[in-house]
């Protein structure tokens, strides 16, 4: 066997490490990967961490992939942060005023932040920053949405900057909380787009990580910025980030993240199917975190505009014609949590009076459909009206189609036909797809949205947000109420207001206009090895990194 | 595949050795497949085979790239709403932009022609998500791809000689053990496979790592999974061959010479069944380039196959059609050496 001697001594390489890894974790067994109580966390050592999805570009002002985001929030700081109540504080804007019509923000920056190329962050750092995002030429699909209204930003003093709009806009901080609208260094910012898409040395930021390398369909490695001394009050400890080094390996198949974090060749796994849950749960090693995603459900919008479901009546029997406890359950093996909202419980403003509102009612969903006149029966059994079969369109794109919804969508189409309607689900390719969406001619669509702010129920059921016009808006919803609880939703800054305005909105767009029926909240299954521990998650539910360590 | 080549392939006489440009390195063949004398391999013979495999290249490639262009054009839906997904907040300036930069609003015919004057140039265009150009990202992927695709058919190759050898006309139970590995290795789906091999020599019995392209112990278990199958067919059809040729006259004639079993095997039967073996390279390069799609993505390898996965899925157009002419020219390129391979191996081949 000739061949397997270069073999073992690339092996013997990766034992070494391996091992090391191992007996640093010592004697700590038990703890279940949150604070660690007793003495300080240990700096140094490298976590290995395994993502299911690899970004396509790294310039998070243009790209609106989560993952994106989530790998860089170690690189760039934010203004402010937020915490799991939606309250903003200080983190690289030390204070802020808000004008009173919300059309502007005037931030106070930290003093003494510095990037990691040695240019301070400023008042023109900022401007140079929002600016790029905004410009059209940048070609921003994401970033540029949490500026909204921007009109612009001046420069008061080195350590004031003023950010305006050309309306109130209220989810700015929100949105100034995430890292999609971090900070560059003007001068990475100058580099041209293609540069910071490809990521590496080029992503100049003021975090705790540096980025240091990109390897493309592997990794991504940061490592430590030593001069770190800004992270923001709710860390854990000051100073630099305990971690040497951190390395993000792209393992795009399900069972293969789980075989790597099983057998200790990567520290924490993220998405982790629900049906390799039991493997993960017997091995006492590994804990497991379950992160609801902020933002919108996993939800099927009903069409109010187009064919049978333009009757409130048909919505309002679908919603209560599908069995949805028993799919989820059986489709995410218990691990997934129904949803009553188009917003998840972890999103401020959730409401929670609306949990078990849509009972399973085969029988009520029947008695509706009679009052919508469709009383007649054909040679397969689904309802008729004037010879005409009830059929709703519900078309989707394979490739866009995650976490075995598809499956879900196969019990819906089940429990429908039983009281009658035909569920029509073509797998259309994406430019087929795209065509049927944008001009509105399908009965059904879903989606599920992350995004941490009430405000994007402006975006699923303000009537101004069609997806003709780029928006949404997908049950093509013309109520004036909404329109008119959104509206003032994002012109106010109060909280309670907020709550109340959305609570109202969630009602109505549930029970009352049957407009939506929200399946499941999504959730990432994280497993975390009992070598690694500090793994905190921000409401925006990027993970960071800056308190992880060696256990 | 037949090749234009082998239909001169005919029964030919002598008189190749006296063609004027012999060339001083030609390659004298020993004992080829008996009747003939030896031919020689002419210049003249290898500078026409050449040039016209040339012509036919290019318009192969043209072929390629003028279909990628049609297919491109009959995809349904509005190319901007395609690149930016059904999940976008994109604002319409954002889109106009876009439209802008992608030379969208160009009549067709103009946009082909572009296209085509920036293929003349080499230039495969810009990637559209990875804002990279695309022979940037094709040139870096190259490496890893054809290093997995090398070590895949090594392992097929050497695996089919000596299932092939060892079996090929031998004893019923024998030849029943080959065929049945190879009908086993080349009906699994090598995805499976794949995982297969993770969960016993990564998962379970750390021996090698779980993904990624460092160093050659992370080679092992992605060339395994995709050379196997490869391996199946080729050692079935090698099989073949050499039964077939163990009953020709000439291995008689070797026996009778006193040779041993081994050399007769090795030296006379298997250079006699290897034409069918090299003309099936055409299809097995199709295998590898479509087998390290999914052999790298079970196995987090960089390469060509990763960059077709990510581009495809995310409708990045440029780099599928930079993809696509870069099969046309490997295709191309292998069909061009097997046939200059048909003339080193076959003497009867090197008709002028």
């Amino acid at each position: 066997m000739r061949l397997a001697r270069p073999a073992r001594l690339t092996l013997i390489t990766t034992a070494t490490v391996a091992t090391l890894a191992l007996s640093a974790c010592g004697s700590s067994s038990g703890s279940d990967g949150g604070t660690a109580a007793g003495a300080a966390p240990k700096a140094g050592g490298t976590v290995t961490y395994a993502l299911d999805v690899e970004p396509t570009c790294f310039d998070l002002q243009v790209n609106p992939q989560g993952i994106t985001a989530d790998i860089e929030r170690g690189v760039v700081d934010s203004l402010v942060t937020v915490d799991a109540k939606g309250a903003f504080h200080p983190w690289l804007a030390t204070s802020w005023k808000v004008a009173p019509d919300l059309k502007s923000y005037t931030f106070t920056l930290r003093d003494g932040v510095r990037f990691t190329d040695g240019t301070p962050f400023d008042a023109a750092a900022v401007k140079a920053n929002f600016d790029r995002i905004a410009d059209p030429k940048t070609k921003s699909q994401y970033a540029a949405t949490l500026l909204g209204p921007y009109s612009s930003t001046e420069v008061i003093d080195p350590h004031t900057v003023k950010v305006s709009f050309t309306k109130a806009f209220a989810p700015f901080l929100q949105g100034a909380s995430t890292p999609s609208l971090g900070f560059y260094s003007p001068k990475s910012l100058t580099r041209g787009p293609d540069a910071l898409c490809a990521g590496g040395s080029s992503i100049i930021g003021t975090g705790p990580f540096v980025f240091t390398s990109y390897t493309k369909g592997q990794s991504v490695t940061l490592t430590k910025n030593p001069a770190y001394n800004w992270a923001p009050q709710q860390s854990t400890h000051t100073g630099a980030a305990y971690l040497d080094k951190v390395v993000f390996r792209f393992l795009t198949e399900d069972p293969v993240r789980t075989g790597a974090v099983t057998s200790g060749q990567v520290d924490i796994a993220t998405s982790i199917a629900p049906s390799d849950i039991r493997t993960v749960e017997a091995d006492k090693n590994l804990s497991i975190r379950k992160l609801q995603d902020p933002g919108g459900s996993y939800a099927i919008y009903l069409n109010t505009t187009r064919g049978a479901t333009a009757d409130v009546k048909v919505r309002q029997a679908i919603q209560l014609g599908t069995n949805l406890d028993q799919i989820i359950k059986t489709v995410y093996f218990g691990q997934y949590q129904r949803s009553w909202s188009p917003l998840t419980p972890s999103t401020p403003a959730y409401d929670a009076s609306l949990e078990n509102s849509l009972k399973f009612d085969p029988t009520k969903a029947g008695k509706l459909l009679d009052e919508a006149g469709w009383t007649g029966r054909d040679a397969q059994g689904y309802r008729t009206k004037n010879g005409k079969r009830l059929t709703v369109d519900w078309p989707w794109n394979p490739p866009h189609t995650r976490e075995q919804r598809a499956v879900v969508a196969q019990g819906i189409q089940a429990d429908l036909k039983k009281i009658g309607i035909e569920v029509s689900h073509p797998a259309l390719d994406i430019g087929a797809f795209v065509a049927l969406a944008g001009t509105g001619q399908y009965d059904l669509y879903d989606f599920s949205w992350t995004q941490s702010d009430p405000d994007i129920l402006r975006g699923f059921f303000n009537s101004a947000s069609t997806p003709a016009t780029g928006g949404q808006n997908a049950a093509n919803l013309k109520d004036p109420q909404v329109d008119e609880w959104t509206e003032a939703g994002a012109a106010t800054l109060d909280k309670a207001k907020r709550t109340e305005l959305y609570a109202k909105v969630q009602r109505q767009v549930v029970l009352t206009d049957a407009a939506v029926l929200p399946v499941y909240v999504p959730t990432k299954l994280v497993v975390v090895s009992d070598k690694v521990s500090g793994l905190t998650v921000d409401p925006n539910g990027k993970p960071l990194l800056y308190d992880l360590h060696r256990a | 595949m037949t090749s234009p080549l082998s239909s001169t392939s005919a029964e030919v006489g002598s008189s190749a050795a006296d063609d004027a440009g012999v060339l001083p390195g030609s390659v004298g063949l020993g004992e080829p497949a008996g009747r003939t004398g030896p031919h020689r391999l002419s210049g003249r013979v290898v500078a026409r085979a050449v040039g016209r495999r040339l012509a036919a290249a290019v318009a192969v490639l043209l072929g390629a790239a003028t279909t990628a262009f049609v297919a491109l054009q009959l995809l349904p839906g509005d190319p901007v709403a395609i690149i930016l997904g059904p999940s976008t907040m994109a604002s319409p300036q954002v889109r106009a932009q876009i439209r802008d930069d992608l030379g969208l609003d160009e009549p067709v015919v103009l946009q082909y022609l572009h296209y085509l004057g920036r293929l003349l140039h080499g230039d495969l265009g810009w990637s559209y998500q990875l804002q990279q150009p695309v022979s940037d990202l094709i040139g870096d992927q190259l490496m890893p791809t054809v290093q997995l695709a090398l070590a895949a058919l090594t392992v097929a190759v050497v695996l089919a000689v000596v299932s092939a050898v060892a079996t090929a006309g031998r004893h019923r139970a024998l030849r029943a053990v080959a065929s049945f590995w190879e009908l086993v290795s080349v009906s699994t789906p090598p995805f499976w496979l794949g995982i297969l091999l993770l969960t016993a020599l990564s998962f379970k019995v750390r021996v090698f790592p779980v993904a990624g392209a460092q160093g050659f112990s992370a080679l092992v278990l992605p060339a395994l999974t995709l050379g196997l199958p490869v391996a199946g067919i080729l050692g079935q059809v090698l099989r073949e061959g050499l039964e077939t040729a163990l009953e020709q006259p000439f291995i008689t004639t070797a026996r009778a010479r006193g040779l041993s079993q081994t050399a007769i095997r090795a030296r006379h039967a298997l250079r006699h069944a290897t034409v069918g073996l090299v003309t099936l390279s055409g299809w097995l390069a199709g295998t590898l380039l479509g087998g390290a799609v999914l052999v790298e993505k079970v196995f987090s390898r960089p390469g060509i196959g990763a960059l077709t996965l990510q581009a495809v899925s995310s409708r990045d157009m440029p780099v599928v059609m930079g993809v696509v002419m870069l099969s046309a020219l490997v295709f191309v390129t292998i069909s061009t050496v097997v046939d200059l391979l048909y003339l080193l191996i076959d003497p009867r081949l090197r008709a002028d």
